[in-house]
């Protein structure tokens, strides 16, 4: 095996330069990417007057707009409300679909398919479409204007039920068996074999359920009315008048609702990458 | 400062209580309303989980925090003066804009039995409520004196049988706006402004050039577009209906009026995409110079005041067409109360103490909402002259004495009907078909949808 | 940690595993590990979706009034000419949504593949769109490409295209709402298909490369077959969202609204309107329930095709 020359040779010359290109390209396209959210930053220190001159560096840059979002509202607390929501809705629904995935894809019990096709097919609504009997259910449920009518119909989607079930598909068996042979049963391998191999799988879906919960605007509007329970999106809406924008106020308060999703996407998106190295899988 | 945070905690303490006793009544309740929603559509779901007493709920969408604090202090200052001196006390709750104009909130509110007791309309939305019966009559709670202060054309359309529905809060005409920095720059002067169609269609591509555009329409399909295009029908004597109630869309002013609109799209004069939040929104547009005229109501007074103070403009009323008559359109809020509301009595009694009582109070009022918070036209004759200087002076004088007296109340369309003249427009203005194929086709729609109504009269 | 609390959840349990079988414990272990998913999509999704759909046999006016239609609303859809150009509409969308957004995010979870500090700054990119509301996307987007000022118009305008208006024009907004959409979209599916590849194990690719495969065809031969599982998930989720909604309803709502003349008027958008615009929940309802049925096929295939999405493994 080793005796054999691959045919194709790179020299380093060649590997530079095509890291180069590679490079070159990815600076590219997330120019590309970054340049309409420029706009967003850009108007988030322009002063009303400015707003809409097309130019993407602010004459004035002012913090006011910034200072307007923090004092006029209560924003801390909407932030506040916001994280706790979006991270419990995370960590529960993480937790319910791993469990849920994990059975569909390696547990064998009869029905397995046609559970995992009805579950599936409450994928093909959105929102909008149920939200008037939703509303009607969570109400007679008394969750109305609280933070379990917030969070708990949240929780449930088969978006991450049919992803996780996808990866558990192409779990290597021997993991298993070698734990079953241990004396093993399901749910210790779950926990102890099958949670820690699914991290970057879970660090994926964290970022896309927590920043789902974070924008969520459309159910947070429904089912609550106290000021108390607001979430950020709601708040970031009630800038918009009757006949005009206060888009300054707008744009700024959303690179304020960007910023903390950055940082954990920075975070997570390590661990999409590294733990397969460090679960000692491969 | 102090007295808010004292309020606020006040309600608070309310707030919880309430929920409790929520919580309490919706575990009471949840067995019945699972089976009732199981067993017969949530939609039968009439089961009002309020409790007797608690305070009525006021929807709209002058959010504190919004732009224009004036507003949304008139709105909590209107219902705390109502509190102080009523015992049904009533609660404020804030819809954001965007949800309340088009959104879910509202529908989904009355279509599970839980619609606010109190809340505002415009007259778009009139026939789609005032049809479903959630509407309360209000002229009970009239003064005779009060009904005559409101101008007929301001109230006919809140009013069914002879009966009002809603009270009017403001009135809100279309006008032209025009930059005189554009005018001048294009070597134009205030006596170029346009008269006829076919001058303002003419200065308007004058003031086109790489950077700008002479005149806008607003292009987003949606209840303002058709508002905003209704007085171009109107001048040339068309109308949706007729007065044998079938569709008269099919004439020539109607295709004329369409025909305007695309024509100063084909000539490259108006755009087909606006800035900012839409054709209603003066500052992105006027305002940053990106069109030299704009067709905007009133409002833009006070936007432009408060969004670009440095701008030098001008407002003129709609052209018309030959032979023409000058009419415009007056929009405008009006205050309802929910029939299946938890006080019916007392939500009536609200609407009718805030706008339209002869108490000064009541005048004074509706005189600040249209000078202090807006800039609009006040829809009662003791308003406008308690509002004296205001409307004498400056553009507020312009509207008053040249624009107003054309005004002819939005008409109130069942959502079907609005659908098929947004479709008209749509189809001329942006996507090119002929306007007289066009105004055939919404006709035939129109009179298949009119043959099968029932509601209260198309006005 | 992990040694006690196995430990302690190993307790009880050999007395009862000894009287079941290895069968029934796995048995048992599948239904308790689906219960409580299964039960909330029941509840907070199933349900709520079979009464919304059910509407479509109904009559409806949005107040509390019903009465039973039987096939009145499907007759009426039937008939409907903006029905069909929402449909219309749909499968143009999604014939372009669904290719553009497999290959942008493949594409791009490939670029920033290896694992280094310039590749972390560029997912954060490229993932940047998402972590911005809809109302500032649709904001700006409309700036950018508002005739002659726009900064897109502006690019365009020594090509002699600066007074294209992309969301203006019937001809035009189509293909803008779908490069929006690939803008906004593409990191989710990068975060995705980079979670796939590194389910591959790397074994593979430094045996090709000593049996002299370049990386076109270790791609061709390698990667792509063994991320069926991610592409299946991948096409089959955009489809859905293209067709049924979530973001694509969002994107339409905020920057066309359906327009200009309907072309841009999905088959979602058109229900939402009929339901909150016309309080014709009963249409909207037996719309709805078309959407579903047609994506319920599709995916009843797309599983039988590929033995439930596992292809090769099990």
């Amino acid at each position: 095996m080793s005796e054999r020359v691959p045919k194709y040779r790179y020299t380093a010359g060649q590997v530079t330069i095509v890291r180069a290109i590679w490079v070159l390209i990815g600076a590219v396209l997330a120019l590309m990417t970054l340049f309409p959210l420029l706009w967003m930053v850009s108007i988030s220190f322009k002063t009303q007057a400015e707003m809409f001159d097309m130019g993407l560096v602010p004459a004035n840059p002012t913090l006011d707009n910034f200072r307007y979002v923090f004092t006029q509202v209560d924003f801390v607390r909407y932030l506040l409300n916001t994280f706790f929501v979006a991270a419990t809705v995370t960590l529960v629904a993480l937790l319910f679909h791993s469990m849920a995935g994990y059975a569909l894809a390696r547990l064998r019990f009869p029905g397995r398919e046609a559970i995992f096709l009805t579950m599936f097919s409450t994928f093909l609504v959105s929102l909008p479409v149920i939200i008037v009997p939703l509303f009607i259910l969570v109400r007679s449920l008394g969750m109305l204007n609280s933070f379990s009518g917030l969070i708990i119909p949240s929780i449930f989607n088969a978006f991450g039920i049919f992803l996780l079930r996808q990866f558990y598909l192409s779990v290597p068996r021997e993991l298993e068996e070698a734990a079953l042979i241990d004396g093993a049963g399901h749910f210790r391998i779950y926990w102890s074999v099958i949670l820690p191999i699914s991290r970057p799988i879970l660090s994926a879906l964290a970022i896309l359920f927590f920043l789902a919960n974070w924008n969520a605007f459309l159910w947070p509007l429904t089912v609550t009315r106290d000021p108390e329970l607001r979430l950020v999106q709601v708040a970031i809406a009630g800038f918009q008048g009757q006949y005009t924008a206060a888009w300054n106020y707008i744009m700024a308060a959303s690179t304020v609702v960007a910023l903390p999703m950055l940082v954990l996407f920075l975070i997570f998106q390590r661990q999409i990458m590294d733990s397969l190295k460090t679960s000692g899988l491969k | 400062m102090t007295t808010d945070d004292s309020s606020s905690s006040v309600r608070r303490r309310m707030g919880g209580l309430t929920r409790r006793r929520l919580l309490t009544q919706g575990t009471a309740f949840g067995a019945a309303g699972l089976v009732g929603g199981v067993t017969g559509f949530p939609f039968i779901n009439r089961l009002s989980a309020r409790a007797q007493g608690a305070p009525l709920k006021f929807w709209q969408f002058y959010a504190p925090g919004g732009n224009v604090e004036s507003q949304s202090q008139w709105f909590e200052k209107t219902v705390a003066d109502w509190n102080a001196s009523h015992e049904q006390q009533i609660e404020l709750e804030y819809l954001p804009n965007a949800d309340y104009m088009d959104g879910t909130r509202l529908p989904t509110a009355f279509a599970s039995g839980e619609g606010p007791d109190l809340f505002i309309i415009s007259p778009g939305d009139f026939l789609r409520y005032y049809n479903g019966g959630v509407l309360l009559d209000l002229t009970p709670f009239i003064e005779d004196a009060a009904k005559s202060d409101f101008s007929e054309s301001v109230i006919a359309n809140r009013m069914v049988d002879g009966k009002i529905f809603g009270i009017p809060m403001e009135v809100e005409p279309m006008a032209m706006y025009y930059s005189i920095p554009a005018f001048e720059e294009a070597g134009l002067n205030e006596n170029d402004v346009p008269q006829t169609w076919d001058q303002l269609l003419d200065v308007a591509q004058k003031l086109t050039n790489d950077q700008r555009y002479g005149v806008l329409f607003d292009v987003t399909p949606g209840y303002y577009q058709n508002f905003t295009w209704y007085p171009f029908m109107w001048q040339g004597g068309g109308d949706i209906q007729g007065a044998d109630g079938q569709s008269s869309f099919n004439s020539p002013a109607v295709i004329q009026a369409l025909k305007l609109w695309q024509d100063a799209v084909n000539m490259g004069a108006a755009p087909r995409q606006v800035l900012g939040g839409g054709g209603f929104d003066i500052v992105p547009n006027l305002g940053s110079g990106y069109v030299a005229m704009q067709n905007v109501g009133i409002w833009g007074i006070a936007a432009l005041r408060d969004g670009a103070p440095d701008l030098p403009y001008g407002v003129f009323k709609l052209p018309v067409p030959q032979g023409g008559k000058y009419v415009t359109v007056g929009g405008g809020w009006a205050f309802v109360a929910n029939a299946r509301g938890a006080n019916p009595e007392a939500a009536g009694e609200f609407c009718a103490w805030a706008l339209a009582s002869m108490s000064p109070d009541s005048v004074q009022r509706v005189t600040d909402w249209c000078t202090v918070a807006k800039s609009d036209m006040p829809p009662r004759a003791s308003a406008l002259e308690a509002g004296g200087a205001a409307y004498q002076e400056g553009m507020m004088g312009v509207f008053s004495r040249e624009i107003y007296p054309g005004t002819r109340a939005e008409p109130r369309v069942p959502p079907e009907v609005y659908k098929i003249v947004s479709d008209a427009i749509q189809a001329t203005m942006l996507g090119g078909q002929d306007p007289a194929a066009a105004a055939a086709a919404a006709s035939d729609q129109l009179n298949a949808f009119l043959s099968g109504y029932s509601g209260a009269p198309v006005l | 940690m992990t040694l006690q609390q196995t430990d302690t959840a190993a307790g009880p349990r050999p007395a009862a595993r000894r009287r079941l079988s290895f069968r029934t414990r796995e048995k048992i272990a599948g239904y308790l590990f689906v219960l409580p998913d299964a039960l909330g999509l029941l509840v907070f999704v199933g349900l709520p979706m079979l009464l919304a759909l059910g509407l479509g046999f109904f009559e409806v006016d949005g107040f509390g009034g019903y009465r039973f239609a039987g096939l009145a609303n499907y007759r009426r859809m039937w008939a409907d000419p903006l029905f069909w150009q929402s449909l219309g509409a749909t499968l143009l969308y999604a014939a372009m949504l669904v290719p553009s957004l497999y290959v942008s995010g493949l594409g791009l979870a490939l670029l920033v593949e290896r694992t280094n500090a310039w590749n972390g700054v560029l997912r954060a990119i490229f993932f940047l769109p998402q972590m911005v509301s809809l109302v500032v996307v649709a904001l700006i987007w409309k700036m950018l490409t508002v005739e002659k000022i726009g900064a897109i118009s502006r690019a365009l305008s020594p090509l002699g295209l600066g007074g294209i208006s992309f969301l203006g024009n019937p001809d035009w907004a189509m293909f803008a709402v779908v490069f929006v959409s690939v803008w906004f979209l593409m990191g989710f599916y990068m975060l995705i298909f980079l979670g796939g590849l590194q389910d591959i194990p790397k074994e593979y690719y430094e045996a090709a490369r000593i049996d002299g495969a370049g990386p076109l065809s270790s791609f061709w031969f390698i990667t792509l077959p063994l991320l069926r599982p991610t592409s299946f998930f991948v096409l089959l989720v955009s489809l859905v969202t293209a067709v049924a909604g979530g973001a694509a309803f969002d994107l339409i709502y905020v920057m066309t609204k359906g327009g200009p003349a309907n072309s841009t008027s999905l088959l979602i958008f058109y229900a939402y309107q009929q339901a909150f615009q016309y309080n014709s929940f009963g249409y909207a309802g037996a719309i709805a329930s078309i959407l579903v049925a047609v994506l319920l096929l599709v995916t009843l295939v797309m599983f039988l095709l590929t033995r439930g999405g596992r292809f090769q493994y099990e």
